[in-house]
């Protein structure tokens, strides 16, 4: 079963993305939201699971929120946002800034997690082998870093066929909006105390990186299995670049239904 | 019409080579490509050029923030406002500006332009730019999603610290200040005039027209391909029941005046040349970050400045040679489309007319120091713009339009007096 549906959230809506039957797994995306149901929610959902995913304010259809001014209101609208959806509690796969945000969130509620499943997380920051910019360099540069593949994120950059053209203006600013969501999570760096607030995270966590992610490199695997207390499993997927569940969905998809303690 | 002389300060010495060896004159300029002994002469030299061109016949004379780039050398335009304020005595004072969000709190910008205009005798102009997002956003690391919230509420407390009588509480979401107490206080009263230099956004023609700022289109490519934007602007003054008093508006323009029109293009083509392809020469992907526009801007498909010399720039880099592609733009392209506005005096009078009336603008920003130009053909410029051209153009709109924009000094019994040495 797939379906697309928002919920109130504050003053305006979120809208999230469910597809499949099963126990139910929730998906913190990462910088290129959910532009509708995509492959690995798919593969995922193809084990027997339902598979939540809500847009985070600002990306892929969810209206922005004023409030936001900061991290820490990040962290909340988070927070809020696993409420809304009926995530808090289940286990959860979350990639990019969405890990970075469920890490955040983690730390300050650890029960808000059964068990996460992080893919390539922002949070830290080691001057000597820094995180690349995504955002200096050109809008074919930006897509290009995300993935092995420019093409694995079709859905979210290109225009997408039968739509008209006053659509095809308001699915721009949609980009835009989600594209300065993602930016505005990681300016200038992204490093806003991480590491000093990691030793809360006690639920079990898995750690999955790409070989090929040129935004944050494989070597932060490492860092952030020292510095978590619950890290049950690590993986890197060969030839998968930072957003390694649209470069590998169904790789990914795998990682997680036999991932330690995944179940609640 | 009133016409103020302004100044870039660019980095005179780039290479010849630059275009080709480098990828942005912004935010990842090679630092070794910088000189602090041909910045002494630089900064002293333009210094002298704004000097000189107070006393020849222009109203006002203006300066600009910009940092990390070779563009334009003013990481701090108060402190060439200062330096002008004591040898500029009958002149405009523009600060076109202080890019608000940048300050933190931004009560110093009030302050510090209270200084000035106090210094001044109430001449000084107060500009509020939000900044490029190479100034903004990549070199002062400013987060795209707060930048323009930042920019208003910094703005709102300036004009607040000028205007209210007493002591205050400023609770913003940025700035939170239990004593708001700006001493000193401005010369004009209630406030200096506001004006707010834009690129292109949408929102801030809006703004301006709602607040009764003046609007000063920043243009690097003459004034045809600012009909459209300036248009806009004009719409939403309307839109918001005002009359489209030219004065509410002002325009950058290059100009380079000669003799004949064939000195003018023997004297120019060079510095033309240098400003376009060097110092405009932008990595498109520091011209264009998420966020820095607004939803509207995005929405009407508006271009800004710095975007469209970005595109520009990639597009010639990326053109085949052998299919007539080159990496600089020709000083016949800049004449030919009016980046530059060319000529003998009448000829430039002329166009000069031609453009404040069709763009219905009352302030022309006279870029008369372009590019790698020597301090001797600046003056010369200078010179023949303030004798011959502007006594030709500046009674435009007087019959009709007040300036309402314009500082308002003291008089001049109640100036200071400088000592005799």
């Amino acid at each position: 079963m797939t379906s697309r549906y928002s919920l109130p959230f504050r003053d305006a809506d979120i809208v999230v993305d469910a597809v499949g039957d099963g126990s139910v797994v929730g998906y913190l995306h990462g910088g290129v939201g959910n532009p509708g149901v995509h492959p690995f929610l798919t593969s995922l959902a193809a084990h027997d699971r339902r598979v939540v995913a809500p847009s985070l304010p600002g990306f892929t259809g969810s209206a922005p929120c004023p409030d936001i001014r900061s991290l820490y209101d990040w962290v909340v609208v988070t927070s809020e946002t696993l409420d809304v959806a009926g995530l808090a509690g289940c286990p959860v796969v979350a990639s990019s800034v969405g890990a970075m945000l469920a890490l955040e969130l983690a730390a300050v509620r650890p029960e808000a997690f059964a068990s996460l499943v992080l893919i390539a997380p922002f949070g830290l920051w080691d001057p000597g082998d820094p995180t690349a910019d995504p955002f200096a360099r050109t809008l074919s540069g930006q897509r290009s870093i995300l993935t092995a593949d420019a093409m694995a994120t079709s859905q979210f950059f290109d225009d997408q066929p039968d739509r008209a053209a006053v659509d095809l203006i308001e699915d721009n600013v949609a980009r835009y909006s989600s594209r300065t969501s993602f930016a505005s999570l990681i300016w200038p760096i992204p490093e806003f105390g991480l590491s000093t607030r990691l030793h809360r995270v006690t639920c079990p966590v898995t750690l999955v990186w790409g070989s090929d992610d040129r935004v944050i490199p494989v070597s932060y695997l490492e860092r952030f299995a020292n510095a978590l207390p619950n890290v049950v499993g690590t993986h890197v997927v060969s030839g998968a670049g930072h957003l390694v569940e649209w470069d590998a969905p169904d790789a990914v998809a795998e990682l997680v239904v036999t991932a330690p303690f995944y179940d609640r | 019409m009133k016409t103020l002389w302004f100044h870039l300060m660019p980095y005179p010495e780039l290479p010849d080579s630059f275009t080709d060896d480098h990828r942005s004159v912004w935010v990842d300029i090679d630092p070794k490509l910088f000189d602090p002994k041909v910045a002494h002469h630089m900064y002293n030299d333009y210094i002298d050029e704004l000097e000189f061109a107070a006393t020849v016949g222009f109203d006002g004379v203006g300066v600009n923030e910009h940092h990390s780039n070779a563009y334009g050398l003013m990481p701090s335009p108060n402190i060439i406002a200062s330096t002008l304020a004591r040898t500029c005595p009958d002149v405009a004072i523009v600060v076109l500006g202080d890019s608000v969000a940048l300050y933190n709190p931004p009560l110093r910008v009030a302050e510090e332009l209270a200084m000035l205009d106090c210094i001044t005798g109430g001449r000084m102009i107060a500009g509020f730019p939000v900044g490029t997002p190479m100034d903004t956003l990549f070199a002062y690391g400013q987060n795209p999603l707060t930048l323009r919230e930042r920019y208003h509420e910094g703005v709102e407390l300036i004009l607040k610290a000028w205007t209210e009588p007493e002591v205050f509480s400023f609770n913003g979401h940025y700035n939170k200040l239990r004593y708001v107490n700006c001493w000193p206080r401005p010369v004009q009263q209630p406030r200096p005039p506001v004006w707010i230099p834009g690129g292109g956004s949408v929102d801030t023609w809006e703004w301006c027209a709602q607040e009764g700022h003046v609007y000063l289109y920043l243009s690097y490519f003459g004034y045809k391909a600012g009909l459209k934007t300036m248009r806009g602007f004009w719409d939403r003054v309307r839109a918001a029941g005002k009359e489209p008093n030219p004065y509410q508006a002002g325009f950058a323009q290059f100009f380079g005046v000669a003799d004949t029109e064939a000195e003018a293009r023997r004297l120019y083509k060079e510095p033309a040349e240098y400003f376009f392809n060097r110092c405009l020469h932008v990595y498109a992907g520091f011209a264009d970050p998420p966020g820095y526009k607004t939803p509207a801007t995005v929405r009407s498909g508006v271009e800004g400045m710095i975007e469209r010399a970005a595109r520009e720039a990639t597009q010639r880099r990326a053109a085949p040679a052998g299919l007539g592609g080159k990496s600089t733009m020709s000083f016949d392209d800049m004449v030919e489309q009016g980046y530059v506005i060319l000529g003998d005096p009448d000829q430039v009078a002329e166009k000069m007319v031609e453009m404040a009336t069709r763009l219905n603008v009352g302030h022309i920003l006279a870029l008369c120091q372009f590019g790698n130009m020597d301090r001797d053909l600046a003056m010369h410029n200078t010179e023949l713009m303030g004798s011959k051209v502007l006594p030709q153009v500046k009674h435009l709109f007087d019959d009709r339009w007040e300036d309402h924009w314009w500082p308002k000094p003291l008089a001049d019994h109640e100036r200071h007096r400088p000592v005799a040495r």
